[in-house]
């Protein structure tokens, strides 16, 4: 009897743990996703952007696939580790971002898409704990400074007024991305395409009324033969 | 923080914990590689070459990627080996 209730305590203690390890978990898989920016050092040869474009779609279907077999329960949840209660009868965050990322390395130029990314990779994890920590409403604000300090970092070369205009504009719609979160959608996903929209709107009209655009921030590696 | 928000297994778990170890190098050290490559671009094709303007961009991503890790490894880690502990 004495085992029995020793057990159960160990479990409960391990699962404890284990709790905590997923919060941790996931904020540094957040936190890793800014890495992927590395998409844009790959060098500009045909081989290498023909790779740029299939391997994130594939990466992505995988991940997509992998997400209906597990609703479908054909695939164990206890293979995915750090999944939130809503997820479990609904598509995971992780594919949100994922599919987040993939629109924006297809369709934005990296002067939108560089900060959109580390809008979800740093600023979603740093508003989240800092929610979680302090549980302020105005977090909102820090979290709107810290995101628009990403789109300065981006179009800094451009003109002024360019720059700060977009850079607002990023940082709220970043903050506003980061609020919205349904059934369907996901909040990891609307923090980076809603900035991207709106200032793919700034990046068209910029060029419209003769504004000077912010040159690509980061360059692409040569290939070394 | 709310540790009721995540999804829970019992005597199960070893598969999930397996999932974060074999994660948790590619976490760790992919971020910290990318950070050295975009800073070390900067000092060779730009700081070297006197054309650091043209890639200090890439030297301030360098140093958010690394800040933003390190930020969010740490306690990552700390929570790996008080797990691995029990």
């Amino acid at each position: 009897m004495v085992k029995v209730a020793e057990k159960i305590k160990n479990t409960r203690e391990k699962i404890n743990a284990l709790d905590f390890d997923a919060h941790w978990y996931r904020r540094a898989f957040h936190a890793f996703g800014a890495s992927l920016i590395f998409y844009y050092m790959l060098p500009d040869v045909d081989w290498v952007n023909f790779l740029k474009i299939w391997v994130p779609f594939f990466i992505v279907l995988f991940a997509i696939i992998l997400e209906i077999l597990r609703l479908k329960g054909k695939v164990s949840k206890d293979h995915f580790f750090g999944l939130r209660m809503y997820e479990e009868k609904r598509i995971g965050s992780y594919v949100f971002f994922a599919v987040g990322i993939l629109i924006l390395f297809e369709f934005f130029p990296q002067q939108i898409a560089i900060p959109c990314i580390l809008c979800a990779c740093l600023g979603d994890p740093v508003i989240g704990e800092l929610r979680h920590r302090f549980g302020m409403r105005h977090v909102y604000v820090f979290g709107f400074l810290l995101c628009m300090f990403f789109f300065v970092i981006a179009w800094y070369k451009s003109d002024v007024k360019l720059m700060l205009l977009a850079s607002v504009i990023g940082g709220v719609g970043a903050v506003v991305g980061e609020t919205k979160k349904f059934q369907w959608l996901d909040d990891d996903f609307m923090i980076q395409i809603v900035p991207a929209f709106l200032l793919l709107i700034v990046w068209i009209s910029a060029q419209h009324f003769g504004f000077g655009l912010p040159g690509p921030i980061i360059h692409p590696l040569e290939m070394p033969w | 923080m709310d540790r009721k928000e995540y999804l829970k297994t019992d005597y199960k778990n070893l598969k999930v914990i397996k999932t974060e170890i074999l994660f948790t190098p590619l976490l760790i050290i992919f971020p910290l590689i990318i950070a050295g490559s975009l800073i070390s671009d900067w000092y060779l094709r730009g700081y070297v070459q006197g054309n650091s303007s043209a890639f200090e961009g890439e030297l301030i991503l360098g140093i958010i990627i690394l800040i933003g890790n390190i930020l969010f490894d740490i306690p990552f880690i700390k929570s790996l080996t008080h797990y691995k502990r029990k």
